[in-house]
């Protein structure tokens, strides 16, 4: 009984410290999706694979959105002719990369804040990786799922350019093309009489027309993005937080023990456990936490940087804009290369 | 028909209420612990205001939705659907608002000895490595150093003998682990760092005048004594040597931070 009770005792813990953490992030990621204008934010893109795929893993810092955000805004990025380096680059590091979740982090590791830079340093040098390992792959469609690829083939993205032509070459290059040669379903007598594309697959409904509404029916769709986030994100959350506590309380400790100290099997353990709880990455530092004082730091970090990569709620979003090949291969790199460099820190490091 | 037509408006009917009920039992919940000093079992006290705001902001957001809802009762309300979700409809909200109705039915409690034990005190405690000093003062008086401090201050420089004769005055509660003889006991305290999840114990062994058995496990004591060196399976330990142990009622804040 009384082991059931600090079992409680524990999730309610995790639950209510999280909580504050949840919110914020789902309020700012919801306020971001209304008021910030992607489409200036793609006008600053470079063009430098490289750069490009550090740049995007950035933006995740002035666009923080949690796992459920950064699939639909990648997405709209990747058909605004966002280079693919960029855009994979935002896919994987926005969810860490991210104010908040830094501060969560932060928050939870106040006594080993090697991990809070760890965490963000091999996050975004993941991402950059695999972003620019993806610009090799020139042709798209190998890799895009059919419908966006016919999207992107018959809506051209900008050419990629060269580094040195610089800006101005870019803003150039922003022609825009005349709407009735896309693709699409049209309603005519839109907006000043000009047609308005209606194509339900690749442009989310509530999306389509923001900048159109008032600030009130604006802030009602905040409130509402933010209670449907609270309700699936939080949902996730009790799951994960149970997952933990469970295991703190009924896993016997000579396995956790024996587990958490061997520099290869902490790691392993510690990815197996970010994919099958695959919690928020603004909550997720609460949960690595209750591990804390049992695995190895670096498999802590193990989960703190691949957890907010690979979530099994976003694959069938993900699935919306690759291949499941895509899929397959962004998170083997993504695991393979969190598996060399926490190993790297078990075996050197700590 | 009609019949199969009516059961599946209910829940449509019901389910838009759900989320913003959930919210609001989370903030009233949250509140209600602040309001009941169990805030303190849970999590460290820096976030305690921030927990008690996000509670006060989960009701707002509760009762604005719950008012439009009410306003717009009448009205067809076409469900949202473009938000893409792995489970079911609804599901998340009765997560939600199940966990809420089990915080209200169970009081979260102290950690007692049987935690401290399954995290694994044992003679050696004093190797953990997590306790970190925070802050060095020479200037404090043995005697007025708490358990933590003293542990903090033995990982530092941990040489036994060094605090041989220092007088000490401690609380905490009662560990009996089974390696260590009938003549001694632990007095631990729980360290938090974020919240319950990571509470972790500390201590030192206490050397007693007569059994162990006359301090039943999870009894909180103040013991005064002296700083002696002991061997406790097989380890050379710092150990306080009482001469007085006096049980006293669990502090309103039970944890160190």
């Amino acid at each position: 009984m009384n082991q059931l009770n600090n079992g409680f005792t524990i999730f309610l813990s995790l639950l209510v410290e999280a909580m504050p953490f949840l919110l914020l992030g789902v309020l700012f990621s919801s306020l971001l999706l209304f008021f910030v204008d992607e489409r200036k934010l793609v006008e600053k893109m470079p063009k430098n694979p490289l750069l490009g795929a550090l740049v995007g893993s950035m933006i995740g810092f002035l666009f923080p959105v949690c796992e459920c955000g950064n699939v639909p805004v990648a997405r709209r990025f990747l058909i605004q002719g966002v280079p693919t380096p960029v855009a994979i680059g935002f896919l994987l590091a926005a969810p860490t990369i991210n104010p908040i979740v830094i501060w969560s982090t932060w928050t939870a590791f106040r006594d080993q804040p090697e991990i809070v830079v760890l965490r963000v340093v091999f996050s975004l040098a993941i991402a950059t990786i695999i972003g620019f390992v993806f610009s090799f792959q020139k042709d798209l469609n190998p890799i895009l799922q059919p419908a966006i690829a016919r999207y992107m083939k018959f809506n051209p993205p900008a050419q990629p350019q060269t580094k040195r032509r610089g800006k101005r070459y870019e803003v150039q290059q922003q022609e825009t093309i005349p709407n009735l040669l896309q693709s699409g379903t049209y309603i005519l007598g839109g907006k000043a009489g000009i047609p308005l594309r209606i194509d339900p697959n690749l442009v989310p409904p509530t999306l389509m027309s923001n900048s159109d509404k008032p600030l009130a029916a604006k802030l009602r769709l905040v409130v509402d993005n933010s209670i449907q986030e609270l309700r699936e994100l939080g949902g996730v959350m009790i799951l994960g937080s149970a997952i933990a506590a469970a295991i703190q309380v009924l896993a016997p400790r000579e396995l956790i023990l024996s587990l958490g100290a061997g520099p290869i099997t902490s790691i392993v353990v510690m990815l197996i456990l970010a994919v099958v709880v695959s919690i928020c990455s603004t909550v997720d530092s609460f949960f690595a936490l209750s591990f804390a004082s049992t695995f190895s730091s670096g498999s802590l970090l193990a989960f703190l940087v691949f957890g907010p990569m690979i979530d099994i709620k976003s694959v069938g979003l993900m699935l919306s804009i690759f291949k499941p090949k895509t899929i397959f291969y962004l998170f083997a790199i993504a695991a393979q290369l969190t598996f060399v460099f926490t190993l790297f820190l078990n075996s050197h490091v700590f | 028909m009609t019949n199969k037509n009516s059961k599946s408006k209910i829940p449509n009917l019901l389910l838009p209420w759900l989320d913003p009920l959930a919210i609001t039992a989370w903030g009233i919940l949250m509140l209600r612990y602040w309001l009941t000093n169990k805030l303190n079992l849970l999590i460290h006290p820096n976030y305690i205001w921030f927990v008690v705001v996000t509670g006060i902001s989960f009701i707002i957001i509760g009762f604005f939705k719950m008012q439009e809802l009410w306003q717009r009762r009448r009205r067809d309300v076409t469900p949202n659907t473009q938000h893409i979700s792995l489970f079911p409809p609804g599901w998340g909200s009765v997560l939600l608002l199940t966990t809420a109705i089990l915080g209200f039915i169970i009081t979260p409690q102290v950690f007692a000895s049987d935690k401290a034990l399954q995290r694994g005190v044992t003679a050696d405690l004093l190797g953990s490595t997590r306790v970190k000093p925070q802050a060095f003062r020479v200037t404090v008086r043995p005697e007025e150093r708490s358990l933590v401090d003293w542990v903090r201050t033995v990982n530092v420089y941990p040489e036994p003998d060094a605090y041989t004769g220092q007088k000490v005055k401690v609380e905490g509660f009662v560990i009996h682990p089974p390696d260590i003889g009938k003549e001694y006991l632990f007095l631990a305290r729980f360290v938090l760092t974020c919240c319950a999840a990571d509470a972790y114990p500390v201590g030192l062994p206490v050397k007693l005048p007569n059994n162990q058995e006359a301090y039943s496990p999870d009894t909180w004591l103040e013991v005064e004594g002296q700083m002696v060196t002991e061997n406790l399976a097989g380890k050379r330990q710092l150990t306080i040597a009482a001469t007085s142990l006096k049980k006293i009622p669990q502090p309103q804040n039970p944890y160190s931070y």
